[in-house]
């Protein structure tokens, strides 16, 4: 149980690593340089702060947003540097409160060693950002992207501690294709670390019936792959990423007439990813679907196959005005895609406005039917297939 | 929809490309001017860093019709590839100058750096480097 000293040390680290963010407001933003001599390069500062407000017609999701939610907040900052002809090192502080998810915990989110021996091959490691589609490694990055929530079947907000990051390394380049473009990859392994308090934990308690109850989750390793092929048509790529987590442990509570015992469970996790985006003139076009499949080793579990496509578009009609608007379908269980527990579809449209470089203003509107990614938050009412609307509120600062 | 396939050949009107002068390339192809400016391909020969430099708040002008022709982007879209790349920890953001002069003098001093400018500018202390 968090205390209210754990909760306010926790803000007061965090309000730490805005503060420099929010010192550069009045003026333009830019990166930030620290010059380290004449013989060195310097090092890049850049970050972001964004707030958001939730609000829901029927349900509370991603927090209690059928009263409306400002429990949506995000900052980060990074630094950059070439130490060395081809090396590069960066790492970046988070941190986050998204609804039940995050509670302001400041984390490592990357930090990482660079080698890059040619185009076609380089070498990072540390703890690196997990390619996956589009948005997976910039899903908490509210600037980079038209939209206020992401597809959450595919980018759910409060999945970040499981998704996003994994501590090992990964190989990448471009292999030319001549005529044909070029292809570029990215090859990972690691270990990723869940939160016990993260958005894996509380979809794992959601679904537990009430006599048993989630302990932890620990480390699991993952390895997969992304890559894209560069089409000689300009602003025109394709994707495909792969992943694979082979053992995901999480220990129990169940309560029994003769006592609690503590079961381990292991579960093991592939996914796949196929993406497609075309930039033409003001319009961004964006396409991508996502296949998730759970097996646990547990007797009497099924396994679980859920799916999330979302098509979109977007056009910027000047500096500081674009629109956009997607539809996404998520299927929990593909076995049942009419059963509206399971599932969720989702139209979206969005308006961003960008006074300034270093601002970003955005206003959407959602109409859902279906419940299907609300199953971790017991505070909802009944749930059918009528549909209901969420509305989202953000501002973003960036330099 | 109507798809127009990238030529060989980039045509750069109004406007050069400049490089500091420590850069050990005097031309790129045109595809590989693409590499540099869509982040796949971050150093020179002789492992400089690439620094790509753009002019703050130009917009609809001749450099932006070139950076559209060079890496596939307008002007947002371009801002916000990069800054997919800075926040995932994939590379460093283009540096930006105020106006045409500084941004010149930028590229002068700056080891790697890399632009693309109006070709009535005056240069010093900066290569041009031809695209082929």
């Amino acid at each position: 149980m968090r205390t209210f000293k754990d909760n306010m040390m926790k803000r007061l680290i965090s309000f730490l690593l805005l503060a420099p963010l929010a010192a550069f407001v009045p003026g333009r933003l830019e990166a930030y340089e620290l010059n380290l001599g004449t013989n060195l390069p310097p090092v890049d500062f850049h970050g972001f702060v964004s707030q958001g407000f939730l609000y829901s017609s029927a349900y509370n999701y991603l927090g209690d947003t059928s009263k409306g939610s400002f429990k949506f907040t995000e900052a980060g900052l990074n630094a950059s540097f070439n130490p060395l002809p081809r090396t590069r090192i960066a790492a970046q502080a988070f941190t986050y409160d998204v609804g039940e998810a995050g509670h302001y915990d400041v984390i490592l989110d990357y930090a990482l060693a660079e080698y890059t021996f040619n185009d076609h091959f380089g070498v990072r490691t540390g703890r690196i950002r997990r390619p996956q589609g589009l948005y997976n490694d910039i899903q908490d990055v509210d600037v980079a992207r038209t939209f206020v929530l992401l597809p959450q079947g595919m980018y759910d907000a409060r999945w970040r501690d499981f998704y996003v990051s994994l501590d090992g390394g990964e190989f990448f380049g471009t292999i030319p294709l001549k005529q044909a473009g070029s292809l570029s990859y990215e090859i990972y392994a690691g270990v990723v670390r869940p939160s016990n308090d993260g958005g894996v934990a509380l979809e794992i308690r959601g679904a537990l019936p009430a006599f048993i109850s989630l302990d932890s989750i620990g480390s699991a390793a993952i390895f997969g792959g992304q890559a894209w092929w560069n089409t000689p048509v300009n602003g025109l790529r394709f994707g495909a990423a792969g992943g694979f987590l082979p053992a995901v442990d999480f220990t129990t509570t169940i309560q029994t007439p003769g006592g609690p015992i503590h079961p381990d469970n292991q579960t093991s996790v592939a996914f796949q990813q196929f993406s497609a985006e075309y930039l033409w003139k003001a319009w961004t076009f964006q396409a991508e679907s996502f296949f998730r499949n759970v097996y646990p080793d547990a007797a009497g579990m099924p396994d679980t196959h859920s799916l999330t496509w979302y098509g979109s578009a977007a056009y910027r009609f000047n500096k500081w005005f674009e629109a956009g608007g997607y539809y996404t379908e998520y299927y929990g269980d593909t076995t049942h895609p009419d059963n509206s527990l399971l599932y969720q579809k989702d139209a979206a449209l969005t308006l961003r406005f960008d006074p300034r470089d270093w601002w970003t203003f955005k206003v959407e509107a959602h109409y859902i039917r279906g419940t299907g990614l609300l199953q971790d938050n017991p505070d909802n009412p009944s749930q059918n297939d009528n549909g209901w609307w969420m509305f989202a509120v953000k501002t973003t600062f960036n330099f | 929809m109507l798809l127009a396939v990238t030529l060989p050949a980039v045509a750069l009107d109004g406007v050069v490309v400049i490089a500091n002068e420590a850069v050990p390339l005097d031309s790129l192809s045109a595809a590989a001017l693409k590499d540099i400016y869509t982040g796949r391909t971050t150093y020179w020969p002789d492992g400089q860093s690439i620094g790509i430099v753009l002019q703050a708040d130009e917009m609809g002008g001749e450099t932006d019709a070139a950076l559209n022709e060079v890496s596939g982007m307008d002007a947002s879209q371009f801002r916000t590839f990069w800054q997919r790349m800075v926040f995932s920890g994939r590379g460093q953001q283009p540096r930006k100058a105020d106006d045409a002069a500084s941004l010149v003098a930028f590229v002068a001093s700056t080891r790697g750096a890399i632009a693309i400018v109006p070709s009535n500018v005056t240069l010093k202390g900066v290569k041009i480097i031809e695209v082929r």
